[in-house]
């Protein structure tokens, strides 16, 4: 069975562009969104995050830091993740504002508040087509050695449910093992298109 | 043109189907498929009717994936040509049973699309003609088929996907039932759009459908829904099911609210934790979460929001219950704000600056921050939380309007109008709905009175009553309708409302607005509830402070009061009003200074810092401008009281003031216009970033400044608090940090610097750790890192090592980075030697760094393996120094440390074999190194030598480095091991098993260690079992390790035993034993004596004095006599020993003449003499003896006279060996030789001529010529040999024998019959038994001759001794002649005797020459008897 698979955090930048990149690779049919009202990255302080509309590339974005400041962002390791990134899409994009993308199976996010955010955007939308979609949220911190862990579950997770024939009848199952094996908790949530 | 063209279509189309069912794949049919439904969605005309049969024969298809398309087309084709819908129907039900949940799925999802897509035409025909046409009313007969199978599946109880599909189904099955509260309620002129379609179009008359019918039938089905919720039904639900079904649920709730009220308790009496566990009460309590929250946004009534957030609080713990209150109140709040605009609309046509501040203020409601939000200097603080409250105000403001008090409360009215009349419109957004449905419904007329009945008992009864009284609002306004004395009031209202507000300036009206808001009920003001309004002010005066406005206030006051004057009696007092606002004003001006006084500089500057700040001086400050403010309205009407009152500082005093002034307007004055309270603004200063920047700076350097008196007054804590928190809160370029690290550094231990610190790195690190944005984890790690970093380096700099500042800062913060392990990495494991040199204090900076890490590995078990790999680093530092102060914090307190023992094992463990690895790969380099290290094998007792010769060699210097540096680097490799040995001795058995393979350097390094390491860990059992049990090849090392163990003390005998175990079963080497030789006891010695004589020279003196040493307890194992003795007693043939060896033994002890003295010679050769047979060597010995101590010959010629009496001449060997004695003894040994028999006193001057001249002349001497025997004299030619032939004879005889072995032995070519022949002849002349000496003799002669021609002149002849032993012992034994029986007894007595002296020639050497004396006199005396 083939599923279409969202990743989706907040900024679409570290998690959920790990986790994307990572599922990627593994040829799974993968996109990857964020649910913040902007993108945030890390600045010099921080009162003074670098903030950036959906939709800029990240190309753009390393380009800038790498002007600003190549070593502060170096360090933090802001500039390896932008390069990540940008072999991967273009930009950053917003779940909310990305409704046409059409019909996914299975969306994993990383964190609670994001995962509200999908599930109220998923209510919030006509359901004309009664087709199921499988929410799962992964709590992971956001900082890289955490988004890389997450991102080796995220693909563990979405290869144990591509194994399936139909998840409606499974997932249960494989929630439960998941969270057994991993000692993580997982949540998930059901809706519709 | 067009039929050619759909039949062509057609054909192909037919064409795909077949081929798709003909086909046996499942690609090149589902390619098929999409080909077909590609050409049908381009087909615009008429269906072909002959496709259907395909298509539904492949509804049976094999594959699922293949059903489940055609289901999906066949929906598509459905929806299009609907007239196909009797056929297509009756399939789709049977196939909503598919075995594969897929297909069932789809076919659900198709039929919800055929179904709502009939029941829009049936309506919408339905509307339009009182008959609908057969083929539709045929379509609605089998979907309504189709819904019932569905909805059948639905409620079944099971667990499937299908299920989660049709419980969708039933959803949207309701939602089609019943009316949308929000959509038009005008009928579509034609098919509408599937969004816009709403039952309520349904009128009545409808042919087919009935909308109560349809109301009730949706009531049901929900019933259904819920039931499956409700207790015992859900525990067998899964928890998909139950996400689903409470997702459907929640959106029916959302969509039709009139359900609100039947969902929400199931909702919230679910609680899944009681029947569900683990992952499915997750997953269910989550769905519940998510369903309330969208719940509280709900604004219907019956959302009934307080036990939404109960619920949600029980759900969350807590959690997240904060963000629904804060939901929830805003949502409520902002429609307040949004109604009281709309409210106001008419009042804001007349006074645009009335937008402005409604505007204001409604952004205020929802968005509540600080300094930002200072719109035009109206920054007030109306908060959720106060708009909540309005509703309450109002509906008791209400009740108070309608009450007696009217006149009382003219101004309160007045302002609770606005949020009344807003809580009405509020509300109105669902109670609206219901008032339309309500108005639909009785539309209908009496048609519809049931479905009225279940709408009335489906909501609240509150909720009905709102309802009512929306409802009213479209009652024409008639004044007669009010009652008696309020037409006052509501005219007042009007006034107030509108036109009156004309005058008011506008932030006044905002001021009225917010106090009416933000006080609390009037009722609690009437009740004189003064508390409540004391916390209302205080919130109020959270806000800022603006002097200008307090001008405008003024204002407020002087127009207000006027403008109401005309309506209240209170108002002719109302122009007392002015002198007292003045007198307001300046206090309030006064209350500024009185602010500044508290702090110190720049009035403005300080003021603004201390707002931003919230520093307690602005509380006080704050405190006071809120007593004046709430006594302000007061003054307005007593102003003596208000003055009084603004005198007071404190705020409870000020309650009391306003509780006083309370009761004294009531009933003094009127009633409560004072209440009316204006409201505050904050002074607002905008300043551009520069400055803020720069405020923000001074700030913070003067609370760092300030530590004196801080820490005086005991604000320390608080300090670094704010400190800490402000560091994160500044921006980076006023680097907060780095004047922080410049004050704890300047002086750490006076300015708290570890306190302080530690406080900003928590703070840091809950900041990283607070799961917050990235960015702001990260900022706040790196800035963790390089505080702690540069503070870190600047204790070390700056502090001496024996400081514990820096370890106490290591151990007490909370996280150490990376960088922070380096540093102290630095410090145990200093990098190059140069700069090492350099810093004297170096090892004290090690012992820091090792402490600091010890004490982290004890207490930070998080780093415990970082720490500890920096510990084990600096055991196997290069510089001894700092290895040796590692190694003894590993060996001695870490290595204990049950949790890492094994780490350092396996870490000493993986050195010391490496060791051993790399040395045999720089084996690998060339063959010249071995052989090196062979050289240096061999040269390694003379070193100098060795360079010589090796420097030959161009390369071997280089390798020669190598090698020194590698012994070296092996030490540095193998101490931490040999430290732990010590510790745990079962480790040394692996120094034993690399020892076979360890390079040269190894070994040095090994042995080097070895002595310090044994002593240390003495003979434990675990050493002893690694002793007993030596890998092969570790011969070397084992010898060192026992050297060492017996060094000291008298060695255990455990130890003694497996030393000799040892020796006895698997190490022949007899140097094993050697340590221990001392302390073995004498018979042990005795019989491995032999083995020692077996030695080299060196080694044989090493364990010679060993034995003669003995241990410091139990004295010498051996005498030096008993040494000899032993030597004597070994025989080379039994033995196995060269008689080389033997001689080399006997060489070795006369070297050392101090030990080996006369005294102790003369005892040996004493005891010697005596046995029997004589030893092979004895007269070897009295040679030397007599060589080494000329002293002594007196006492040989005592031996030598004995030696007669034993018949000596029968052994050849010591024949020869006593003659060269005698020989050597002369002139003192004739006397001796003239004892021999006349034939042996013969042969002897036969053999050494040299002895007849002297000899003969020494007979002639008279008086001796006297006492010989004439044979004797014959022999020396003093008499002619007339006398007797026998004689002649014997002598002859003798003669011949002597000849022929002095032929044999010259010649060397001695035949075997000559030698048998010899003592044949010989024999028969003295005894009658010799055939059998013969035999024994002719046996060995070929080795014993063989032997004798070299040993002739110094050494006896094997053979030749063997066989005398032999034939003597034979004679004795078994044919003692007379003449020797008597010497024979004669020679024990004496032996005896000699063993007497013996024990006294230990004692004094003085007794010992009497003793010799004595033995003489008898040994002559024993002569003579013979």
């Amino acid at each position: 069975m083939r599923f279409r698979y969202a990743m989706v955090c907040s900024s679409n930048q570290n998690r959920s562009m790990e986790a994307h990149a990572l599922l990627k690779r593994q040829g799974l049919d993968v996109a990857s969104y964020g649910t913040g009202s902007h993108v945030k990255l890390p600045g010099p302080s921080v009162r003074e995050p670098n903030v950036y509309d959906f939709g800029t590339p990240y190309k753009q974005m390393f380009d800038e830091l790498r002007r600003k400041d190549p070593e502060l962002y170096k360090r933090n390791g802001i500039l390896q993740m932008l390069k990540r990134n940008l072999s991967v899409k273009l930009a950053p994009q917003r779940w909310q504002d990305n409704a046409g993308d059409g019909v996914f199976d299975v969306v994993m996010t990383f964190e609670e508040k994001v995962f509200d955010s999908v599930l109220e955007d998923l209510n919030n939308r006509e359901q004309p087509l009664m087709k199921t979609i499988l929410v799962m949220n992964l709590e992971v911190k956001d900082n890289h050695e955490e988004a890389a862990i997450g991102g080796r579950l995220a693909l563990e997770l979405c290869q144990e449910i591509e194994g399936n024939e139909a998840w409606e009848d499974t997932i249960d199952d494989i929630v439960a093992g998941f969270e057994k094996q991993h000692r993580r908790k997982l949540v998930y949530s059901i809706s519709f298109y | 043109m067009v039929g050619i063209m759909v039949s062509y279509s057609r054909e192909t189309l037919e064409g795909l189907a077949s081929s798709a069912k003909s086909a046996t794949e499942l690609a090149p049919k589902l390619h098929c498929l999409r080909n077909l439904r590609r050409d049908l969605q381009k087909e615009a005309s008429v269906f072909p009717t002959e496709l259907l049969p395909l298509l539904f024969d492949l509804l049976s298809d094999q594959f699922g994936a293949v059903r489940k398309f055609v289901a999906e087309v066949l929906g598509e084709i459905g929806l299009k040509y609907v007239e196909l819908l009797p056929e297509i129907v009756p399939l789709l039900i049977k196939s909503h049973k598919d075995e594969t949940p897929a297909v069932a799925r789809q076919v659900i999802v198709c039929g919800t699309d055929l179904f709502r897509s009939t029941l829009e035409r049936v309506a919408v025909q339905g509307l339009h003609s009182s008959e609908l046409d057969e083929l539709l009313e045929s379509s609605w007969t089998w979907m309504i088929k189709f819904k019932d199978e569905i909805c059948s599946l639905a409620f079944k109880q099971g667990n499937s996907g299908v299920k989660l599909c049709a419980m969708k189904f039933v959803e949207a099955l309701i939602l089609l039932y019943t009316p949308d509260p929000s959509g038009s309620l005008e009928p579509p002129s034609h098919e509408g759009i599937q969004a816009d379609f709403n039952i309520s179009m349904l009128r009545g008359g409808h042919p087919v459908l009935n909308i109560g019918d349809l109301s009730i039938e949706a009531s049901q089905k929900l019933g259904l829904l819920l039931d499956q919720l409700r207790h015992p039904a859900a525990k067998s639900l899964n928890s998909s099911t139950i996400i689903v079904l409470i997702n459907s649920l929640s959106a029916v709730a959302k969509k039709r609210p009139a359900y609100c009220g039947r969902i929400l308790p199931v909702l919230l009496s679910l609680d899944p934790l009681s029947f569900l566990n683990g992952v499915h009460a997750a997953a269910a309590n989550l769905a519940l979460k998510t369903v309330f929250l969208s719940c509280l946004k709900c604004t219907h009534p019956a959302a009934a929001p307080d036990r939404l957030i109960g619920a949600l609080k029980e759900i969350e713990g807590g959690g997240r219950t904060d963000k629904a209150e804060d939901l929830f109140y805003k949502t409520n709040g902002s429609i307040q704000d949004k109604d009281s605009v709309e409210d106001t609309k008419v009042p804001l046509e007349e006074n645009p600056l009335c937008v402005s501040s409604l505007v204001a203020e409604s952004t205020f409601g929802r968005k509540r921050s600080g300094s930002e939000y200072n719109i035009d200097g109206n920054g007030d603080a109306l908060s959720g939380k106060r708009a909540r409250i309005i509703p309450s105000v109002s509906g008791e403001s209400t009740e108070g309007l309608n009450g007696n008090d009217v006149g009382s409360l003219p101004l309160v009215a007045s302002t609770s109008a606005g949020p009344n009349k807003s809580r009405v419109v509020s509300d109105t957004g669902p109670v609206q709905q219901l008032v339309a449905m309500f108005g639909a419904l009785v539309a209908q007329g009496e048609k519809a009175i049931g479905s009225l009945e279940i709408l009335i008992s489906s909501i609240s009864a509150d909720l009905l009553a709102d309802v009512v009284m929306a409802n009213m609002q479209n009652i024409p306004p008639d004044d007669t309708s009010y009652a008696d004395g309020t037409d006052d009031l509501v005219m007042n209202m009007c006034i107030v409302g509108s036109d009156a507000q004309i005058k008011y300036p506008p932030s006044f009206l905002a001021g009225v607005l917010s106090l009416s808001t933000a006080f609390p009920p009037i009722s609690a003001l009437i009740n004189r509830n003064i508390p409540k309004k004391e916390n209302a002010g205080e919130e109020l005066c959270a806000d800022h402070v603006d002097q200008q406005m307090f001008s405008a206030e003024d204002a407020v006051l002087a127009s207000g009061l006027p403008a109401s004057s005309d309506t209240f009696p209170v108002n002719e007092e109302g122009n007392i009003v002015f002198p007292p606002n003045v007198h307001y004003r300046g206090n309030i001006e006064g209350g500024i200074p009185g602010m500044d006084s508290s702090a110190q500089n720049d009035v403005l500057l300080e003021a603004s810092v201390t707002s931003v700040l919230g520093s307690t001086n602005v509380e006080a400050a704050s405190m006071n401008q809120d007593a004046s403010f709430s006594g302000e309205p007061l003054l307005a009407v007593i102003p003596s009281v208000s003055v009084d009152k603004s005198e007071e500082f404190s705020p409870k005093t000020t309650g009391t003031g306003c509780n006083s002034l309370v009761s004294s307007t009531a009933t003094s004055l009127v009633s409560a216009p004072q209440f009316v309270l204006p409201k505050i603004s904050a002074p607002v200063v905008d300043l551009s970033d520069e400055e803020k920047d720069n405020l923000q700076k001074l700030v913070f350097l003067r609370i760092v400044e300030a530590y004196k008196q801080i820490s005086m007054s005991g604000g320390s804590q608080l300090r670094f608090s704010l400190l800490a928190q402000l560091g994160i809160e500044f921006p980076s370029e006023l680097d907060p940090w780095k004047i922080l690290q410049e004050h704890i550094l300047s002086d750490y231990l006076s300015h708290e610097g570890h306190e302080l610190t530690v406080r900003v790195l928590y703070r840091l690190y809950g900041e990283a750790e607070a799961e917050q944005d990235f960015f702001s984890s990260t900022t706040a790690a790196s800035a963790y890192e390089t505080f702690l970093l540069t503070v870190a380096e600047a204790l070390r700099d700056s502090f001496p090592p024996s400081d514990k500042s820096l370890s106490k800062l290591l151990g007490d913060s909370p996280f150490l980075p990376k960088s922070v392990l380096k540093l102290l990495e630095s410090f145990c494991c200093p990098g190059s030697c140069d700069k090492v040199e350099k810093d004297l204090q170096n090892g004290d900076r090690v012992t820091q760094g090792l402490s600091a890490v010890w004490s982290l590995i004890l207490t930070r078990p998080g780093i415990r393996n970082d720490c500890l790999e920096i510990a084990l680093q600096s055991a196997v530092h290069h510089l001894e120094e700092i290895r040796m102060k590692a190694i003894r914090l590993v060996a001695n307190k870490l290595y204990s440390l049950s949790f890492i023992t094994q780490q350092i094992e396996e870490f000493a463990k993986d050195k010391l074999f490496s060791v051993v690895g790399c040395i045999s790969s720089e084996r690998g380099d060339g063959e010249t190194l071995i052989d090196d290290c062979k050289k240096k094998d061999l040269d390694m007792e003379n070193p100098p030598k060795k360079s010589q010769s090796v420097s030959g060699v161009g390369m071997d210097t280089s390798s020669e480095a190598r090698s020194s540096t590698s012994v070296a680097e092996a030490q540095r490799c193998l101490s931490l091991y040999f430290a732990l040995c010590t510790k745990k001795h079962a480790l040394f058995v692996h120094v034993f098993s690399i020892y076979k393979d360890a390079s040269d350097p190894v070994k040095q390094a090994i042995h080097r260690q070895i002595p310090i390491l044994v002593r240390t860990m003495g003979s434990s059992s675990e050493l002893l079992k690694i002793i007993a049990d030596p890998p092969s090849g570790s011969e070397n090392l084992l010898l060192q390790v026992l050297q060492t163990l017996t060094e000291g003390p008298m060695p255990s005998s455990e130890l003694i035993h497996t030393i000799r175990k040892l020796f006895d079963t698997r190490i022949k080497d007899v140097e094993i034993i050697f340590p221990i030789l001392p302390f073995l006891p004498r018979d042990d010695v005795l019989r491995i004596f032999p083995h020692l004589v077996n030695l080299p020279t060196e080694k044989f003196q090493v364990a010679l004095s060993r034995v003669l040493q003995g241990s410091s307890q139990s004295g010498p194992v051996l005498s030096p006599s008993e040494v000899l003795i032993a030597i004597h007693s070994i025989d080379p043939a039994r033995d196995g020993i060269p008689l080389k060896q033997v001689t080399d033994a006997c060489n070795t002890c006369f070297a050392q003449r101090q030990i080996f003295t006369q005294q102790v010679l003369a005892g040996v050769l004493n005891q010697l003499v005596q046995q029997i047979p004589l030893p092979m060597l004895f007269m070897r010995t009295v040679l030397q003896a007599i060589g080494a101590f000329p002293a002594l010959s007196d006492f040989i010629l005592e031996i030598l006279s004995r030696l007669v009496s034993k018949q000596i001449w029968k052994d050849p060997k010591l024949w020869v060996g006593f003659l060269k004695c005698a020989q050597s003894t002369q002139p003192q040994s004739y006397k001796v030789l003239l004892q021999l028999p006349p034939p042996q006193l013969g042969n002897a001057l036969t053999k050494i001529s040299a002895l007849r001249a002297p000899l003969t002349a020494h007979a002639s001497q008279p008086e001796i010529r006297s006492s010989l025997p004439r044979s004797t004299l014959a022999v020396l030619g003093l008499v002619p040999d007339s006398q007797g032939t026998q004689t002649s004879q014997v002598q002859a005889s003798e003669t011949q024998t002597s000849q022929g072995q002095q032929q044999a032995s010259e010649s060397q070519q001695t035949s075997q019959s000559q030698q048998v022949s010899v003592p044949l002849s010989h024999s028969e002349t003295d005894h009658q038994e010799t055939s059998q000496v013969v035999a024994t003799q002719s046996q060995s002669s070929p080795i014993g001759t063989g032997m004798s021609e070299t040993s002739q002149s110094q050494s006896s002849p094997v053979g030749a001794g063997q066989s005398e032993l032999s034939q003597d012992t034979q004679v004795s034994d078994s044919n003692p002649p007379a003449t020797t029986s008597h010497t024979q007894t004669s020679d024990s007595q004496s032996s005896n005797q000699t063993h007497a002296d013996d024990e006294k020639i230990d004692d004094t050497a003085a007794s010992e020459n009497e003793t010799m004396e004595v033995e003489k006199s008898k040994e002559s005396s024993a002569e003579e008897e013979e």
